[in-house]
């Protein structure tokens, strides 16, 4: 066992995209928001049951914001309706999980009641919950769970590559589970911290892939017998076609990526000479002084 | 007979050696014995091939010098002159023990090179372990690559920090009692070499004394009982062995007070320390250092107030004081001994002339440079400026992406974006939570089949990984043991460099390369069958049918085709 004083932090970034998750619930009605966030709760309570001095933090990661939906600033005991705040506590629970399990209820009430309809903000804002979650873990061993449903947003793309450089210098680990399509850079965060990264092929029993994969910590994982990392496809795209190269050129000046060599950088319009094999210079013959 | 060229430097007559009589002669580079009579050298060796010189005790009959060789032979002379047989062995032996060190480094130098090599390096050992111990390749062709990349690092690493002496190195040299009314001292190596270091006087005694006429332990027995080492030092005049050492010492301590600071800004006789009853007869005159008495820096003392005002006590503080001023200035001498002796010719004009600081003219250097340090701050100096160029972007928005390639987008209508929305705020507006109906039990026991081994999610990486030849994540260490992986492990590294020979003969432009490219290839063969197949073949019987070796044979075939291709090659231009 862990040493009774060390407080272990799990940040869980729940990507709660409402565009993304009312698709999904014309989809698949049997699987939607509420049985998700069902499961993420289960899987918290079940985190801060482990041991005493285990922490836990929950970020809803939105199109508009990212909001933590515990420990939340907001929450006053005795503020919830009436009804509430007796049934939760009326089932004789553990303290802990009851207040925690409301004040994550009552928080993604509010956060989806909020919600304003944008045309030009459709992408889960992951990078900046990631920062969050990254700023909260700084004083304790911590580690991020991300669950994400939406696809990625390559315009996030070098916020999220700092985020996990960050990362990896803190020590943090991130996982990943996904629920829909495979994201390319949470396998590369997975892998240069050294977390697990897993898409689930039941969104349904998405509580039990929580416990049996997620839930033990980074150095009780050597021990047990969990899927195997997946290969990671680092392959960069080129800036001119936004195809994946193998062997590209790159400039030394901007760093921008090319799959063909060009004269002139098209980024920073710096010019590179060619060095061409050595052209033997005709001998000129000394012209001979005409008499 | 010698060669024309070669000097002599000893000649020594009457020596036997394997009883006859003869002379011997010590020469440039080497050493050599003729007998008697005869014209030519019988006995001849190189002074690089001698490892060491040993000589008989003092108290036997036969003076005798015995040379050890590298090889493990010996030869022993016996020096038989009746009258200075003793000073002609010494002779002989101080001459070669000045020219042994000189040779020696030579010879050794590629030898130790190549074991230092492979003793840091332990991939390269259990390569050497694999490749020329068990014959596949010659110990030549090994070294041939190796000891021309490693002796550029050599001679950076030589630049080592020397280790200094610790000030306390007397002092920790605590003596045990005896039990009976005697101490005992414990000598480690380095505090004799501190010991060295600090006063070259003692290393000078322990030279000319030991082992003629002390041995070590009577040598260090002398010492720490003579009061040059005790604490309070009154010379009594005894026939000590060190009291030449003590009149050496306060010889160096006044040659170096009379040096003094090289700082032109520190003043050391501004510090003053007067006794209450000490009549200042000096005034506030200052005393060139030269005439000061050595008992204390800066003291007002003048030559008239001499030893007989003083009271014993004080004299013998002052004793221990000038000690340990003393001490303190040898153990900072010898470390700063081999590092500046360049620096000493630079600042010595500056300051060993104790008129210098009258003349305005002669500013010594150092005092400039340490003014010019006090008056300027670099900081607050104009900014040279580099002159950089400023990226100049113009499509900034690549890196907005990245890399990254282009994802297909699903698009949505703005309806349907909104009913999406709508969707969601209905349903999460009357959330409660329901945790006992998180999943059902079907789906539970399904999600865990597909975790347990052999289960969907869990295949994938084996499979893939043993196809590609990734040791680390096929070897599952329930399923093969370590030390299989260590050989495969060692088989890929030996593999690898037998190949890197082979490759790097191509395109075969010379008789050599051919040579060799001809070598290389039974060499693979040789690998092949003798720690390839075995291997394969114990893996199999023992453990599983999976095929660790698969990319290993596969290496060797494509060297074997390009062989075969070359040859056939060959043949053709031939015929």
């Amino acid at each position: 066992m862990a040493s009774e004083d060390e407080v272990s932090l799990l940040v869980v970034v729940v990507d709660v995209n409402p565009i993304w998750w009312g698709q999904q619930a014309q989809r698949e009605p049997e699987f939607t928001l509420s049985k998700c966030l069902d499961s993420v709760m289960v899987m918290g309570n079940s985190h801060l049951v482990m041991n005493r001095t285990n922490k836990l933090a929950i970020i809803a990661s939105h199109c508009q914001e990212s909001h933590f939906l515990y420990p939340s600033k907001h929450w006053k005991a005795g503020d919830a309706a009436g009804d509430d705040a007796v049934s939760s506590s009326r089932d004789g629970k553990y303290e802990v999980l009851a207040v925690t399990n409301d004040q994550i209820s009552e928080e993604v009430r509010n956060l989806m009641a909020r919600t304003e309809v944008k045309g030009h903000q459709t992408d889960t804002l992951l990078a900046g919950s990631l920062a969050k979650a990254l700023c909260s873990g700084q004083e304790m061993k911590s580690r991020i769970l991300v669950i994400k449903a939406a696809e990625d947003c390559a315009l996030q793309y070098m916020n999220f590559m700092n985020v996990i450089f960050a990362a990896q210098k803190n020590s943090i680990v991130i996982d990943a589970c996904v629920l829909a399509t495979d994201s390319g850079l949470l396998q590369q965060a997975c892998d240069i911290t050294g977390g697990l990264y897993l898409k689930i092929p039941q969104k349904s029993a998405l509580a039990q892939y929580l416990l049996w994969v997620f839930l033990p910590d980074a150095n009780q994982r050597s021990q047990l017998v969990l899927p195997p990392p997946v290969h990671v496809d680092y392959r960069a795209a080129c800036f001119c076609h936004r195809n994946l190269i193998e062997i590209g050129y790159v400039c030394s000046v901007c760093l921008s990526i090319f799959c063909n060599f060009s004269p002139i950088c098209t980024t920073c319009e710096t010019a590179f000479k060619i060095p061409l094999p050595q052209m033997v210079k005709p001998k000129k013959k000394k012209l001979k002084p005409a008499t | 007979m010698a060669a024309s060229s070669e000097e002599v430097l000893l000649v020594v007559k009457k020596v036997r050696q394997k009883k006859q009589d003869g002379t011997l002669y010590l020469m440039a580079e080497r050493i050599a014995w003729g007998p008697e009579g005869k014209d030519r050298f019988t006995v001849s060796h190189l002074y690089a091939d001698i490892r060491c010189q040993k000589i008989s005790p003092d108290g036997k009959a036969k003076i005798q010098l015995q040379l050890v060789l590298h090889t493990g032979e010996s030869t022993t002379f016996h020096f038989a002159n009746e009258n200075s047989a003793l000073r002609d062995r010494d002779a002989a032996k101080d001459l070669l023990q000045q020219l042994l060190p000189k040779f020696k480094k030579k010879a050794n130098k590629e030898l130790e090179e190549k074991n230092r090599m492979l003793q840091e390096d332990p991939v390269l050992f259990q390569l050497y372990k694999d490749l020329v111990v068990s014959q596949v390749i010659s110990a030549e062709e090994f070294w041939a690559n190796r000891l021309s990349m490693n002796s550029v690092n050599h001679s950076t690493s030589n630049n080592k920090q020397e280790v200094g002496i610790s000030a306390a190195f007397l002092a920790d040299i605590r003596p045990q009692t005896d039990g009976c009314n005697g101490l005992r001292y414990n000598l480690t190596s380095d505090i004799i070499e501190s010991i060295f270091r600090t006063y070259p006087a003692v290393k000078q005694k322990y030279a000319e004394n030991v082992p003629h006429n002390l041995t070590e332990k009577e040598f260090w027995t002398r010492f720490f009982q003579s009061h040059y080492f005790h604490r309070d030092r009154i010379s009594t005049g005894l026939q000590d062995l060190f009291s030449e050492c003590a009149k050496q010492d306060e010889k160096g301590l006044k040659s170096m007070v009379g040096q003094g600071v090289k700082n032109p800004l520190v003043d050391l006789q501004s510090l003053e320390d007067k006794a209450l009853d000490e009549v200042n007869l000096a005034g506030t005159d200052t005393i060139p250092l030269y005439k000061t008495r050595v008992f204390g820096y800066g003291t007002a003392a003048t030559p008239s107030t001499s030893n007989s005002n003083r009271t014993v006590k004080e004299n013998s503080n002052s004793a221990i004081i000038k000690r340990f001023n003393h001490h303190s200035a040898m153990v900072l001498a010898a470390g700063l001994r081999k590092q500046d002796p360049l620096n000493d010719q630079a600042s010595e004009t500056s300051s060993t002339d104790g008129n210098s600081r009258d003349s305005d003219l002669f500013q010594p250097p150092i005092k400039k440079v340490k003014l010019q340090e006090a008056i300027e701050y670099e900081d607050l100096q104009q900014e040279d400026g580099l002159k950089t160029v400023s990226l100049n972007l113009k499509k900034s928005d690549r890196y907005s992406h990245g890399p990254v390639p282009i994802q297909t987008q699903h698009y949505t209508t703005s309806q349907d974006i909104i009913n999406s929305v709508i969707l969601v705020q209905h349903e999460m507006a009357n959330y409660k939570p329901c945790l006992t109906q998180v999943m059902s039990s079907t789906m539970a026991s399904s999600a865990i089949v597909a975790l347990s081994p052999g289960g969907v999610l869990m295949q994938a990486g084996t499979q893939q990984a043993i196809n590609r030849g990734y040791l680390s994540l096929s070897l599952h260490p329930k399923m093969v043991p370590s030390e299989v992986q260590s050989e495969l492990k060692h088989l890929y590294t030996a593999a690898g460099e037998l190949l890197r020979h082979f490759w790097s003969c191509f395109p075969v432009n010379t008789p050599f390369l051919e040579e060799k490219v001809v070598k290389m290839r039974s060499n693979l063969e040789r690998f092949q069958l003798t720690k390839l197949h075995p291997f394969q073949e114990k893996v199999q019987r023992q453990y599983f049918s999976t095929n660790l070796t698969g990319h290993l044979e596969e290496m060797l075939q494509t060297a074997y085709n390009k062989f075969h291709a070359w040859q056939t090659r060959r043949m053709m231009r031939k015929t």
